[in-house]
């Protein structure tokens, strides 16, 4: 695991040298303070709608769900396996795993960093003495961690099976939404059945009732922990098979 | 089949001779056995075996595609091999893969570095990835710079050196863990004439204190700094040996010229065959090529004289690992005739 450590600041160093990260982070952050500032100045001053709002309820948190894991993961396999960095890696005394982990950490943690505005919103808020609802707030950051960790190893695994970032980033954009959007799509079609088995991983309702309330449901923690771990196996597994081709 | 067969089975006889096999009590530090490697239909490594002792610099020679690379990669455990077996200071490479990984340095052709990142803060990477302490590295890291020659530039961003200095750096970065084996793939391929000298020279240092495994597609790189060549063509072991054991058992190109003014004596052809040591006699060009493996030179000058010829030219020319390495990447060798399968 100390591998893992290393590749770990390795890669979130490199995230902040390049201008990518920043970017991104510039982007995202103008829009949903903007946003939040929208929300309070619409609904009047709400702040538990507001903070709601930035935190899971509004389709913009979904939308940027959705852009930026992928954005940050899709160099992170693809990108070095072309320039041989892969190499240099895995000749190096870590494993495989502990490369993949530590690309993953990094990029959650980049996203960590980035939902933590939405603390930093409820603690200006709370100092300027109107404080909001914690339990969702915290709850939500939780939420939050946990979705992002989900689509970046979805991300990471799309970065590991293809070459090329953008197709990577593509990919895990389509996967990521396709999850989101299972229930919507079964919905279209008449089996009762499929319809009950999807609803067991409709991430949205699980996100909506139970991080954004500030229950934790041990339930919906597993289901976003198992699947993290689904994928960044499968990543692992799609680098040790890079050996082999 | 052909050449490979009988080019071995000369070289068998060879290293049967050569020091290496006299100093027996040196360890093995590299065991290469049965090695192949297919990409898809595609033989990269065809039945590869040899070893490689503690402390020597080999150089691994061959036309592109030769499966130098891929031996290389599957040596530091980058490629599984599709059978066969390899090991590193008694790790097997495919098994005890991690180990096997401590104890080289690998640059891989590319010299693959982070871009975006300072020389120092490369080097601190690597340092952390194979466990240095904090000491070790704060002691280690200049030691390696100033080794390579880039100590000035060790605050400069590594996307922005030139590829001269990237390839130093490189083997800075494979350096600093201080491996027992360092397997460096092409390390001087796309410098300029100044810097290949630089790097040589760097290498010959550097065989001084470890083993080194180092290939390239250009042979007067390997003869200046490697005893022992191991030829590689179409993924097969061609030859293996010291400079001057492979040009004399593969050295069918050695050959005492003699040139006659005038016309040929009549039997002239016969009492020279007839000499000791001479393979086979050739007439050409107004004179003889006598195929022998040593300096015949003294012989035939007794027989001119003796016989009264009048001489132009007598002369040795002895095969060189250039011909000798164009005669294999060619194929142009007289005993490469595909045997029917």
């Amino acid at each position: 695991m100390k591998g893992a450590l290393t590749i770990y600041r390795r890669e979130l160093a490199g995230l902040f040298v390049a201008p990518l990260a920043w970017i991104l982070l510039t982007i995202a952050l103008t829009l949903s303070g903007w946003l939040f500032v929208t929300m309070l100045k619409e609904t009047g001053g709400d702040i538990v709608a507001a903070t709601r709002f930035v935190g899971g309820q509004g389709i913009t948190y979904w939308a940027v769900m959705i852009f930026l894991p992928p954005l940050l993961t899709m160099r992170m396999i693809s990108e070095e396996s072309k320039n041989g960095l892969l190499e240099f890696l895995l000749t190096s005394p870590v494993s495989d795993t502990a490369v993949v982990v530590g690309k993953f950490l990094a990029a959650l943690s980049f996203m960590g960093l980035f939902w933590s505005s939405n603390l930093i919103y409820a603690g200006a808020l709370t100092g300027l003495g109107s404080p909001p609802d914690w339990p969702p707030v915290l709850g939500g950051y939780l939420g939050a961690l946990l979705v992002s960790g989900l689509f970046c190893s979805i991300g990471l695994f799309a970065s590991s099976v293809t070459s090329t970032p953008i197709l990577a980033a593509f990919g895990s954009m389509v996967g990521s939404l396709l999850i989101l959007l299972l229930p919507n799509l079964v919905g279209l079609v008449d089996w009762p059945w499929l319809t009950e088995e999807i609803a067991a991983v409709d991430v949205m309702s699980h996100f909506h009732r139970s991080f954004l309330v500030g229950v934790l449901d041990t339930k919906v923690v597993v289901f976003f922990l198992a699947g993290t771990l689904l994928f960044l196996f499968l990543a692992s597994r799609a680098v040790e098979a890079k050996r082999w081709r | 089949m052909g050449t490979t067969f009988a080019l071995r089975t000369a070289l068998d006889g060879a290293r049967s001779l050569s020091p290496a096999s006299l100093t027996v009590t040196l360890p093995r530090v590299i065991t290469a056995s049965h090695l192949s490697r297919r990409f898809g239909p595609v033989v990269a490594v065809d039945d590869l075996s040899f070893e490689i002792e503690k402390g020597e610099v080999v150089g691994f020679l061959g036309p592109n595609g030769a499966g130098k690379t891929t031996t290389l990669r599957i040596l530091a455990g980058f490629l599984p091999a599709t059978s066969g077996s390899a090991s590193i200071a008694g790790h097997d490479v495919l098994t005890d893969s991690l180990e096997v990984r401590r104890h080289i340095g690998y640059l891989a052709e590319t010299v693959p570095l982070y871009a975006e990142h300072r020389v120092d803060e490369m080097l601190e990477f690597q340092g952390r990835l194979h466990g240095l302490s904090r000491a070790e590295r704060k002691r280690r890291i200049p030691e390696v710079l100033e080794r390579v020659g880039v100590l000035d530039r060790r605050r400069q961003l590594v996307g922005h050196l030139s590829r001269g200095l990237r390839q130093r750096v490189g083997l800075a970065t494979a350096l600093l863990p201080d491996p027992e084996v360092l397997i460096l793939d092409e390390p001087t391929s796309g410098l300029d004439p100044l810097q290949r000298i630089g790097v040589r020279k760097l290498i010959e240092d550097l065989g001084a204190e470890r083993t080194v495994l180092v290939s390239s597609h250009i042979l007067p790189e390997i003869e200046a700094v490697c005893p022992r060549v191991i030829i590689l063509n179409q993924g097969r072991l061609a030859a293996d040996g010291t400079h001057d054991e492979l040009v004399r058992t593969l050295g069918h190109a050695s050959f005492v010229r003699l040139e006659l003014t005038g016309a040929v004596p009549p039997g002239s052809l016969a009492k020279l065959a007839a000499l000791d040591g001479v393979d086979d006699v050739t007439e050409n060009a107004g004179g003889f090529d006598l195929r022998c493996d040593s300096d015949l030179r003294d012989a035939v000058g007794a027989v001119v004289q003796r016989e009264g010829w009048p001489v132009r030219e007598l002369s040795w020319k002895q095969a060189t690992l250039e011909e000798l390495f164009a005669r294999i990447a060619l194929q142009l060798d007289e005993t490469h005739t595909e045997a029917p399968a």
